[in-house]
């Protein structure tokens, strides 16, 4: 446990005093406080005092029979602390912190959404993921429900109009929008050219996935969360074994470490190299997006010699990795990224100095740090606006304690700053697999791990490409999970577009947007 | 007139994409086939962003409550004759996501379908594959001793 973490549990204890309020220390894995209803926000009062870093990561709501758990899992500098408070499910109410964080309220609509929880307090409550025609009162997490008999009713025939009030106009852009190549919708409200208002409407991809998972067993689940996202589908399944694993209280081998943080930098390379693409795109430079994917093609290719396939890898499984990398693969993989780290130059020059680029990107969608703390961003959105988080280096998992790699920060803020940061974490990426291919311990690359799990509770967070991931995982003592929740970095990105859009021109909105880079099919799961 | 059309749409088909809850693996898989490696633009076809102008829907992924309606708009906005074509595990049958609550099922519970291309994802070879497939599908019967010079030339 990171000497921070006990700090900051210090801090809270004396703060704390008096309040009807429990601290435990390694309980799910990292610190957890428990707290009644009442008391909840003045822990997470104390927190912000005593740290500026501190964010909510997720809400988790989980049902407990008789009551409906509200769990707040919240970062600091470096430590990461759960705050777990009960509400009655006949009456669940619980007082929002939107006020604290305007972070939260995404997180927050959520819990509301899948097991009805009142937020009392919230600037917007509404649907989040669930269809406009979803029953009233049926709440989709809750156990008496059943996946399978929910029945909807009719969906409404009136189709949204382009409204017309006044000088405003409402532009409605998706679900269907050769921009998106996700079915989401944002419907944009215009002064002439300036952006007034944004209002998203998400959940088109929601696919019940939290639901799905709690009726297969451990092994199933790796699967189907690898199928949350096809683009960082490697990070799903490594935050859920991971998790699992700390339940289990198992010892992955040391050469599965490696084996998954080479795994995972792929990942992440092929997913940045198709974001700094997908970006020129959105701003009319189709040329520089056929460079990246052309360049992308090897990644992919060495995706497949390592894990056995381009794109769903399933390479993780519970007790290490599926197959071990071959001798004779390691000189192919190697001359592929020597091939890749010579071309980054010259894109690199494009990113800095290319003046239509910068002209597109620089001082668009300006996010500062203050904001960025406020609205909890992870990944490159929040690095971009200089807070050095990043999950690798605060809290190290597989092999990313002992590798040297540098956290790439950049301080203006902007759309440049964030497709930057992602440029060179390309080159970072590169070394860490080039270091953990000569330093690759030997030995087993997998442990047998029992079916049947014990009782427990673990939470886990991973650094995707788009940012943090988290995982919580309750077991029940069966072979089947209790619950399973995920948020996606995505997920806590939003916010922050919906801010920065608004004042900027209607024109700035691809670009601001691509450089989140959005994934929706994580965020709605 | 009708030969000359479908030489036309043979020789150009222009495609839609519609992700209707895919996890995006084999929606990158569509992109991809754009670009430099696999450049299906050779073959005349094109990636279009109007269901109007398109010939052929790829639709990726399974069909969620909010989609399906949409999806069958979009299948009604576009001319006469058209195909569709379910890529990937999910639109063929639902996949992994069959049966959770807000999942309709496969891409062919909403639309007719007439070409189905399995994978988690399929790969980009098998896109191209399922395609020519369908378009040859569509070419008139000819003589079989034309047929046959044409395989000689």
């Amino acid at each position: 446990m990171p000497s921070k973490e006990i700090d900051m549990i210090k801090v809270l204890e004396t703060k704390l005093k008096g309040k009807p309020v429990q601290i435990q220390l390694g309980h799910l894995g990292t610190a957890a406080v428990q707290a009644s209803a009442g008391a909840y926000k003045d822990v997470l009062k104390a927190m912000l005092e005593a740290d500026e870093k501190t964010a909510v990561t997720a809400i988790t709501g989980i049902d407990l029979g008789a009551n409906i758990g509200v769990y707040y899992h919240i970062r600091t500098s470096n430590a990461f602390i759960t705050i777990q408070a009960e509400v009655p499910k006949e009456n669940p109410k619980i007082a929002t912190v939107t006020d604290l964080m305007s972070g939260a309220a995404f997180h927050e609509l959520e819990v509301a959404d899948l097991l009805g929880v009142v937020f009392e307090g919230h600037p917007s409550p509404g649907r989040l993921v669930l269809p406009e025609n979803w029953p009233e009162g049926i709440y989709p997490l809750r156990k008496d429900v059943k996946a399978s008999e929910v029945k909807l009713n009719p969906p409404s025939t009136v189709d949204e109009k382009l409204s017309d009030e006044g000088k405003l106009v409402k532009i409605v852009i998706g679900p269907q929008h050769p921009a998106l190549l996700e079915p989401e919708k944002f419907a944009v409200t215009v002064d002439g050219e300036t952006v007034k208002n944004v209002e998203p409407r998400i959940g088109y991809v929601h696919r019940g996935i939290e639901k799905a998972s709690e009726s297969r067993t451990y092994l199933q689940d790796v699967y189907l969360v690898e199928r949350i996202c096809g683009i960082c589908n490697s990070c799903h399944a490594t935050a859920f074994v991971e998790t699992v694993e700390k339940i289990l209280k198992t010892d992955v081998p040391h050469r599965a470490k490696y084996l998954r943080t080479i795994i995972l930098e792929l990942n992440r390379l092929h997913s940045h190299l198709l974001t700094l693409g997908h970006a020129g795109l959105e701003i009319g430079y189709e040329t520089l997006f056929q460079y990246f994917w052309r360049d992308r093609e090897p990644i992919m290719d060495l995706i497949e010699i390592v894990t056995g396939n381009r794109v769903i890898s399933s390479s993780m499984t519970v007790g290490g990795v599926r197959r071990d990398i071959k001798d004779t693969d390691i000189p192919k993989i190697k001359t592929v990224l020597t091939d890749l780290r010579k071309k980054l130059p010259f894109y690199k020059e494009i990113y800095e100095n290319e003046p239509s680029l910068k002209m597109r990107m620089q001082k668009v969608g300006t996010l500062s740090k203050e904001d960025a703390l406020k609205l909890c961003v992870v990944g490159p959105v929040a690095r971009g606006s200089g807070v050095d988080i990043d999950v690798r280096k605060d809290e190290p998992y597989e092999a990313y304690g002992e590798i040297p790699f540098k956290v790439i920060t950049y301080t203006a803020g902007d759309t440049w700053s964030r497709m930057n940061v992602r440029m060179d974490e390309v080159e970072e990426s590169i070394n860490i697999i080039e270091y953990a291919l000569d330093n690759m311990p030997a030995g087993a690359y997998r442990v047998k791990v029992p079916r049947v799990v014990p009782a427990g509770e673990a939470v886990n967070r991973v650094e995707a490409p788009r940012g943090e991931l988290f995982y919580y995982v309750k077991s029940n003592g069966t072979a089947y999970p209790e619950r399973v929740k995920v948020r996606t970095p995505t997920f806590a990105n939003i916010p922050s577009f919906l801010k920065t859009a608004i004042g900027e021109s209607i024109a700035d909105i691809p670009p601001n947007f691509v450089s989140l880079d959005p994934c929706f099919s994580c965020t709605d799961r | 007139m009708t030969n000359i059309a479908t030489w036309a749409r043979l020789k150009s088909p222009w495609v839609l994409h519609f992700n209707s809850g895919a996890c995006n693996g084999c929606d990158i898989e569509i992109v991809a086939l754009l670009t430099p490696k696999y450049d299906v633009e050779r073959f005349g076809i094109k990636l279009e962003p109007s269901p109007r102008h398109a010939d052929v829907l790829l639709t990726t992924g399974c069909v969620t409550e909010q989609c399906a309606e949409r999806l069958k708009r979009i299948y009604e906005q576009m001319p006469q004759p058209k195909f569709v074509v379910a890529i990937g595990a999910c639109a063929c049958s639902g996949g992994v996501f069959a049966g959770n609550y807000n999942v309709v099922g496969g891409v062919d519970k909403v639309i007719p379908v007439n070409a189905y291309i399995p994978g988690c994802p399929p790969r980009p070879e098998a896109i191209i594959d399922g395609v020519v497939k369908l378009l040859n599908s569509l070419k008139p019967p000819k003589p079989i001793k034309k047929e046959a010079k044409i395989d000689a030339e």
